[in-house]
């Protein structure tokens, strides 16, 4: 009998492992082909001098007119030549986009969603909706929207400084005016980025804040506790998972951006909104050097890989609740 | 459990078998550095393989970017060689136009691109230097028959070490045209339509055309800031005055020199001193002429004859009356250089190599289907043929002030990366120039030292 049981439930399990293997080797598949060998390739060309427009030795376009450089491509972003400080300029002002984009984003976001959480559910429904909006529109359009409100000329907020009695700005142009030492057109972009995300940070945060035992902030009411203080004793300490994922989520896409610096300021004025990812597809497909390129994309994992290492690290929690 | 075990002996294998392919090819080209085979090798004296009997159906593949109008004018084309050949069936397909350099490009890798594409004349040196493209076979046309046959600029675009790779439809140039919008120079009481002679007289009228609300510029009387007029103007300037922008070397540039310092000193006059523009409002990043004209921002607006077709269909209720003129030069003769323009190439891979030489020849040298190709696209002619019949004009009212000037424009030349010299270079620092973040000594000097050095680290590879 218990050989038979055993025997039937393993049939049980063959059937299901054989299910299993075909059911995820396509996926396997599709992610090899799509995914791991690109992510290979992009390796492998870091060191050759490669460019599709150049005739290779092999059939992978290797070698001959796209020559083996070793580590050639990494020693040029380091180099005192135009594509090292090029690229050491993307990198700065990316840092900069990501520095001003967090704090931004959390200070705007955090207190917004403990607002929302606090008015009755059909008004949270229409705040959530509302404010989730920007999120789901497409970064094109937001884009071109926004350059049209920044618009030295016939711009919304120029309409409206003027209607002031002020004086206009060139919002997206003017890279001598400076706001903390930040150039003006990264400011403008840092403001429709925050406007565009901040959606999907506030429903995270309302989602963490829903996940909080009433029973903790019962207590500190109980033990005669102000609302700052149960905001910060109880409920911040207790949003410290949701935090940690949206301070890492969104650094994560602010060192990706670029549809918004590409449709509004290409990188200009000067180089004053060039980023590293709009400085890698710059590098690809409009000066065709593949082989640098990604030598960039390898840069920008690292950069990712350490910046969300030291988040998770000093985010880190010993409990749960 | 064997299952998973099986299955990932399974991903391993592949996974094994892909890497070892990838990682030979990779070491065996790194070893051995077999140079590229080169431009005269790549494609045999006759044209590739030996065409098929007569009677045999070649088919070939044709690629373009997907612009309607192209589309139109390529399968009007198509249809027409088809009467001719039958034996020969041309499949096209074309793509929009952001994809269409990365489809060629990858297809080039995997030598599994089209037979005959289109191209822009200004990518064919670098694709031919990389041995990506076939030479043009001498009985389709010899290099001293180009010659005669089509202007140099659009021509030379499609040189390389004295070999042409290719055949060009259009005459590609930004240079000796403005737009001028008839309001406004009636509301400003101007002669119109202007006939300027020189450079002064062009910048007077524009300075008469300034409209501001307060401090706020919100007419330019002359826009020019834009990133291409921004390197015509600039080359313009250094040839007519007697100067050349590339180097005694032929492959540096010369930016630094006394002509290119006037050239920059007298365009950054025109928006500092003059201030018929304003450097600030009207820019790379905001109101670009092509649109700031069309929203009666702009009187003046440098920019190619191009615009003309483009504006007629995106700008349909655009209500000012507006036309397209010449526009001066300096000195006694005109002298400019012009990108290439699109035409036709032959891929080296192609197994009926001769059929789509054939076909590029019947598409950009038969003075009738190279006339309907440029009608149909609203571009230049490239056949000098085309360009001097009088009757062209019937066709296309716009042209006559580009018309004019052809004979004078020569091609831009190989800059190894056209792009990186002509934004970041020359239209990044004439800009901050005109907005007072470097003087002009300061700004020849920047230029010179970021382009050569682009230069030199292309040639270093």
């Amino acid at each position: 009998m218990a050989t038979a049981i055993a025997r039937r439930t393993g049939k049980l399990q063959r059937s299901q492992r054989v299910f299993a293997a075909c059911s995820l080797t396509p996926i396997m598949l599709y992610m090899m082909a799509f995914t791991l060998l690109p992510m290979i390739w992009a390796v492998i060309i870091t060191f050759y001098r490669y460019s599709p427009t150049r005739q290779g030795a092999n059939f992978l376009g290797l070698g001959g007119g796209n020559p083996f450089v070793g580590f050639a491509n990494y020693l040029d972003l380091f180099a005192d030549t135009p594509t090292g400080r090029l690229f050491r300029l993307a990198v700065k002002n990316t840092f900069v986009f990501a520095l001003l984009v967090l704090p931004l984003n959390l200070c705007i976001t955090l207190p917004l969603a403990v607002l929302i959480e606090s008015v009755s559910e059909r008004l949270k429904t229409v705040f959530r909706t509302i404010y989730f909006l920007p999120t789901v529109t497409s970064l094109v359009a937001v884009s071109l929207v926004w350059g049209v409100i920044y618009n030295p000329t016939f711009g919304l907020l120029n309409l409206v400084l003027r209607s002031l009695g002020l004086k206009g700005m060139a919002w997206l142009s003017d890279a001598q005016t400076k706001v903390l030492g930040v150039p003006l057109p990264m400011i403008c972009l840092v403001v429709t980025y925050v406007w565009q995300d901040m959606g999907y940070n506030l429903v995270i945060f309302i989602a963490g804040l829903q996940s909080i035992p009433e029973v903790f902030k019962e207590a500190a009411l109980v033990d005669g506790a102000t609302s700052w203080q149960r905001f910060r004793y109880v409920t911040l300490p207790l949003l410290r998972s949701t935090l940690t994922f949206v301070i890492v989520m969104t650094m994560l896409s602010s060192w990706q951006v670029f549809v918004i610096f590409y449709v509004m300021t290409r990188g200009g004025p000067g180089n004053a909104t060039r980023t590293l990812v709009l400085h890698i597809y710059e590098t690809a497909f409009r000066h065709q050097e593949m082989g640098l390129a990604a030598t960039m994309a390898m840069a920008l994992f690292l950069i990712i890989l350490v910046t969300t290492l030291i988040q998770l690290r000093l985010l880190r929690k010993e409990w749960e609740y | 459990m064997n299952g998973q075990v099986l299955t990932r002996r399974a991903f391993l294998r592949v996974f094994a078998v892909t890497m070892a392919g990838i990682s030979a090819a990779a070491l065996s080209s790194c070893a051995q550095g077999t140079p590229a085979p080169s431009t005269a090798t790549a494609v045999p004296a006759e044209g590739g393989t030996p065409p098929p009997a007569a009677a045999e159906k070649v088919s070939l593949r044709f690629w373009s970017h997907s612009n309607p109008a192209f589309v139109q004018a390529n399968e009007e084309l198509i249809k027409r060689y088809a009467e001719r050949r039958p034996e020969v069936e041309i499949k096209y397909e074309y793509f929009p136009y952001s994809e269409f350099i990365q489809t060629i490009q990858t297809s080039m890798a995997a030598k599994s691109e089209a037979d005959v594409m289109e191209m822009f004349g200004s990518w064919v040196q670098s694709y031919a230097k990389g041995g990506t493209l076939a030479v043009t076979p001498d009985d389709i046309v010899t290099v001293p028959q180009a010659h005669e046959l089509f202007y140099a600029a659009p021509l030379d675009g499609y040189m390389w070490e004295g070999k042409l790779y290719g055949l060009p439809n259009e005459y590609n140039l930004e240079n000796g045209g403005v737009l001028t919008n008839r309001r406004m120079f009636e509301e400003a009481q101007l002669p119109y339509p202007p006939d300027w002679k020189a450079w002064e007289e062009l910048v007077s009228d524009a300075k008469k055309l300034v409209k501001y609300d307060g401090e706020v510029m919100t007419v330019a009387g002359f826009h020019y800031i834009t990133g291409d007029g921004l390197g015509f103007l600039f080359w313009e300037g250094i040839l007519e005055r007697g100067g050349d922008y590339f180097a005694a070397d032929k492959i540096h540039l010369n930016l630094a020199s006394p002509e290119a310092e006037e050239t920059v000193q007298w365009l950054v006059d025109m928006a500092t001193k003059d201030k018929v523009v304003d450097p600030f409002t009207f820019n790379l990043e905001s109101n670009w002429v092509g649109d700031a004209f069309f929203q009666s921002l702009v009187a003046i607006g440098y920019i190619g004859p191009w615009i003309v077709p483009v504006a007629r269909i995106n700008h349909p209720d655009f209500a000012d009356p507006w036309d397209y003129v010449s526009c001066p030069h300096y000195g006694e003769k005109m002298s400019f250089a012009a990108d290439s323009g699109w035409g036709k190439v032959v891929s080296p891979n192609s197994k009926a190599q001769r059929q789509a030489w054939e076909f590029a020849q019947f598409s950009t040298m038969d003075e009738t289907n190279a006339r309907f190709w440029n009608v149909t696209t609203g571009t230049v002619p490239a056949l000098k043929k085309v360009a001097e019949d009088p009757t062209l004009l019937q066709d296309m009212d716009w042209l006559g002030p580009s018309l004019k000037v052809l004979p004078y424009g020569r091609y831009v030349g190989y800059l190894h990366d056209r792009d990186f010299i002509w934004y970041n270079v020359i239209a990044t620092r004439l800009v901050e120039t005109m907005q007072g973040q470097h003087t002009v000594k300061e700004c020849i000097t920047i230029m010179n030292e970021e382009a050569n050095a682009m230069i030199d680290s292309k040639i270093k590879g």
